[in-house]
């Protein structure tokens, strides 16, 4: 029979005394954005896994903060920490999501967290 | 051990789960699945945000005693390094079908997951999960 060995340890190694995200710095090159950049959100295949809501994409966004590297959601729900990518805070028009939010409320935003993947520039 | 008539119960109550999708689609062939078939049925089916819906009654509840216990279970999971918490998001929100994510409660979600991926890494077998389970089972007949 064949057994699978999964190294259980190789996260905890890495992480001890730095912390998660903090442990990926520097991994994942120069950034590709920057504060104030008008990103669009990329309409991935959304197949298996993923965090990236269907509801911005296509949106247009504007990014807040450049906030740390990470593997993206979709690679380290299979423990795949290889390729870290950069993490943005993206804000949103609430009227630029949905068609029939009301113009009384024209000022209203979303904030979201995405990984550099999912975003092209507007 | 489940009855005969409970079990042909249990194939009605089956049945009746089928996403809500009010039409003929058992076994359907490949070109009855246009694009926007393919992706409703293969979209992650916790990625619920946007979705109509109607509104739900909120009512306050104090977590019971096995949902505590499982929550601990699933963290020292983690901590022993068996899953990582995206891991764990995957298989309880999305790996668990769209059936089962919409009607077994929050923390049955995290306990089936937590069962599930013993067996799936190899740390218990299927048998002995199932033999344990018949045997904590009858404690109770």
């Amino acid at each position: 029979m064949s057994k699978v060995q999964h190294d259980r340890t190789h996260h905890a190694k890495k992480a001890t005394g730095k912390g998660d995200p903090q442990c990926f710095k520097g991994e994942a090159g120069p950034a590709k954005f920057k504060v104030g950049d008008r990103v669009r959100i990329r309409d991935l295949p959304d197949i298996f896994y993923t965090r990236c809501q269907v509801y911005t994409r296509g949106a247009s966004a504007t990014v807040s903060a450049v906030v740390y590297e990470s593997p993206a959601a979709e690679d380290e729900a299979w423990d795949n920490t290889d390729k870290p990518e950069w993490f943005y805070s993206l804000v949103f028009r609430q009227k630029d999501l949905w068609p029939n939010y009301p113009d009384l409320f024209a000022n209203d935003t979303l904030e979201t967290e995405l990984s550099e993947r999912w975003l092209e520039k507007a | 051990m489940s009855s005969r008539k409970q079990l042909m119960k249990h194939y009605q109550l089956v049945g009746q789960l089928q996403p809500a999708l009010h039409a003929p689609q058992h076994a359907p062939y490949p070109d009855t699945i246009d694009h926007a078939l393919y992706r409703a049925y293969t979209r992650s089916a916790h990625d619920i945000g946007g979705e109509p819906d109607v509104p739900i009654t909120w009512e306050e509840k104090e977590e019971e005693q096995w949902e505590l216990n499982t929550f601990a279970t699933c963290e020292c999971l983690a901590w022993r390094g068996i899953w990582n918490a995206e891991e764990r998001r995957r298989r309880q929100n999305v790996d668990l079908g769209q059936t089962q994510y919409l009607g077994l409660p929050y923390y049955g979600r995290w306990l089936m997951t937590a069962a599930l991926i013993m067996v799936d890494k190899q740390y218990v077998t299927l048998t002995e999960l199932v033999n344990k389970i018949d045997e904590v089972k009858k404690r109770y007949e």
